[in-house]
């Protein structure tokens, strides 16, 4: 189905974008995301979502909006004290009228899942369960002044394979969005098939210098039918 | 041989080439497709970048019956399709 007058005109600068295209775009349209988090590690995140052009969001976060949340690019002061997934779907509807944007609800079934919760324990319940659906899924997880992006096509090494134990540091705002962002990019990378790694790889950004590794399965992991898959 | 045509006029740039590469887009390759643009930034971007892409302009010529200032570029589809992101 091609593009759409409003479409055209609301995604111009990203058809410019090599490969890209009408076709890649048709595949954002297409996709229904679940982001698991809604804080502000996923905020960033889930506008740049939104303003590609991803056809459905579903925001997976059961906590209320805090005072601390207003970081998050998503919140007003208004919103204190309302769940978090309703006032963030309803920023993204406001901020892209062209994608749907509601609450994750069980019975949902997304194409592809971006986890950036912000607790590690989350993050490996939800990657898990993307790669046990076989859905492509990203992972943020931002460290004090940097973070990583995990990138898992359907298939690849696993989030638990790539996990490295970082500094434990409380993120400065500014590597939660950049590493937020840095995971919404390589998810619509993935999604719209543009990307030049089809392999798993994990990014870690570390005082602005992003550094990409192909991941490799660990032997044993449960995610491979054999050992080393994954290896280059 | 017979070209696709597309009126870019209307359109300021980058919205002059975005549809252009849209209707490359939707052509095979070796296909024709002739695009009237204005002159001026749309007739100088508008072929850059076709070419830059992999696809090759054919002819570039004035539209005097068009008005003044309206030009008519063919590009032919190029192959490869342009390098992934």
């Amino acid at each position: 189905m091609a593009l759409s007058e409003s479409q055209i005109g609301r995604y111009a600068r990203q058809l410019l974008l090599p490969g890209l295209g009408e076709a890649g775009q048709e595949r954002l349209g297409a996709a229904r995301v679940r982001v698991v988090g809604a804080g502000p590690l996923a905020g960033p995140a889930l506008l740049y979502l939104a303003q590609a052009g991803m056809g459905r969001l579903w925001v997976d976060d059961a906590a209320m909006v805090s005072p601390e949340d207003l970081s998050a690019w998503l919140y007003g002061p208004g919103d204190v004290g309302r769940p978090r997934s309703a006032a963030a779907a309803e920023a993204l509807r406001t901020a892209n009228g062209l994608v749907e944007a509601e609450p994750f609800r069980a019975g949902n079934l997304p194409t592809a899942v971006l986890v950036a919760s912000g607790a590690q324990s989350t993050d490996r319940v939800a990657a898990e369960e993307a790669r046990l659906l076989g859905l492509p899924h990203v992972v943020a997880e931002a460290d004090g002044e940097g973070g990583a992006v995990t990138v898992i096509p359907a298939g690849s090494p696993c989030y638990k394979c790539a996990f490295r134990t970082g500094h434990g540091a409380i993120p400065t705002p500014a590597a939660t969005a950049a590493v937020g962002a840095l995971a919404a990019l390589e998810l619509v990378l993935l999604v719209a098939d543009v990307s030049q790694e089809p392999r798993g790889r994990r990014i870690d950004l570390v005082r602005g210098q992003p550094m990409a590794r192909p991941t490799v399965r660990l032997p044993g992991c449960t995610c491979g039918a054999g050992a080393n898959e994954g290896i280059p | 041989m017979s070209a696709t045509r597309l009126d870019v006029r209307a359109y300021a740039c980058p919205m002059t080439y975005v549809r252009t590469r849209i209707a490359l887009e939707r052509l095979r390759v070796g296909e024709a497709l002739e695009v009237w643009l204005a002159a001026g930034e749309p007739l100088e971007s508008v072929p850059r970048n076709a070419v830059e892409e992999g696809h090759r302009v054919l002819s570039c010529e004035p539209l005097p019956a068009e008005g003044a200032g309206s030009w008519r570029v063919v590009i032919e589809k190029g192959n490869p399709p342009p390098e992934p992101l």
